[in-house]
């Protein structure tokens, strides 16, 4: 396991474990912090080239549109190497507009950090 | 019983940075007006699709334009009007078969999937958005 340093409040924790990187977003994210947001996970990615992305969404009460198309960046990007998104902790209104943008089946959704890693 | 407060008027800039702040204005109404956590939470997801789609789309980006909200409360109705002064372009209607994968098009799935009305009114200088939800 590696520790990362982020340099954005929004990722208060990232580490690698084997090929998958988890990050913990914290905050509520829209389209005014949603380029940051962007910024440091695709640095993380590429710093860490992991095949998986395993996103810690416990500490996110809010995010728009915005912040879901980084996420489906991430996964396009992801899934074109055989990889994948896993998000886990969703809080009732983060799961609403995954819903709504039908990204159920195509982004791996878990109870838990542990249930995310298996996924 | 407080009464519900009948008329919130907010007028921003269309800087991103004003999302948070609006979000938290409208939510603070309908929750005065009896909406739930669950319904609180759509609508004020609307507002801010509707008000990033404006800074994106009307104003092209730009970050000091205005924008004017206002929300209104009677008879179990909500309604709240979003006045832009930029393209005026009415937005396309949704697709239906919206692939997820491909960028755009959220921010309208939300309004039409989330208000029980919507209308837009093109003005001879802008758009007037009108968004419509019934207390249940």
């Amino acid at each position: 396991m590696q520790n990362l340093t982020p340099t954005t409040d929004l990722i208060p924790a990232a580490r690698q474990e084997g090929d998958a990187l988890l990050v913990a977003i914290r905050g509520e994210v829209d389209l005014h912090n949603s380029p940051e947001l962007r910024a440091e996970l695709f640095d993380l990615l590429g710093r860490t080239k992991a095949k998986r992305l395993i996103l810690d969404m416990g500490q996110v009460p809010y995010m728009d549109s915005s912040a879901l198309a980084v996420i489906v960046e991430a996964l396009k990007k992801l899934t074109k190497a055989g990889g994948k998104v896993v998000l886990f902790s969703l809080q009732p209104r983060v799961r609403g507009l995954i819903e709504i943008a039908r990204l159920t089946t195509v982004l791996g959704i878990a109870k838990d950090e542990r249930e995310a890693l298996t996924k | 019983m407080t009464e519900a407060p009948r008329q919130l008027r907010l007028r921003v800039t269309s800087d991103p940075a004003n999302l948070a702040p609006v979000r938290h204005e409208v939510e603070s109404f309908a929750r005065a007006c009896g909406f739930d956590e669950a319904a609180r939470g759509e609508i004020v997801l609307c507002v801010n699709e509707a008000m990033t789609n404006i800074t994106r789309h009307a104003y092209d980006g730009a970050t000091d334009q205005p924008i004017e909200l206002s929300a209104t409360f009677a008879d179990d109705l909500l309604r709240i009007t979003v006045r832009d002064w930029g393209a005026g372009r009415t937005p396309r209607p949704c697709d239906q078969s919206h692939d997820p994968l491909r960028p755009g098009g959220v921010g309208m799935l939300c309004l039409r999937e989330l208000m029980d009305r919507i209308t837009f009114t093109p003005q001879t200088d802008g758009m007037l958005l009108v968004m419509e939800r019934k207390l249940e």
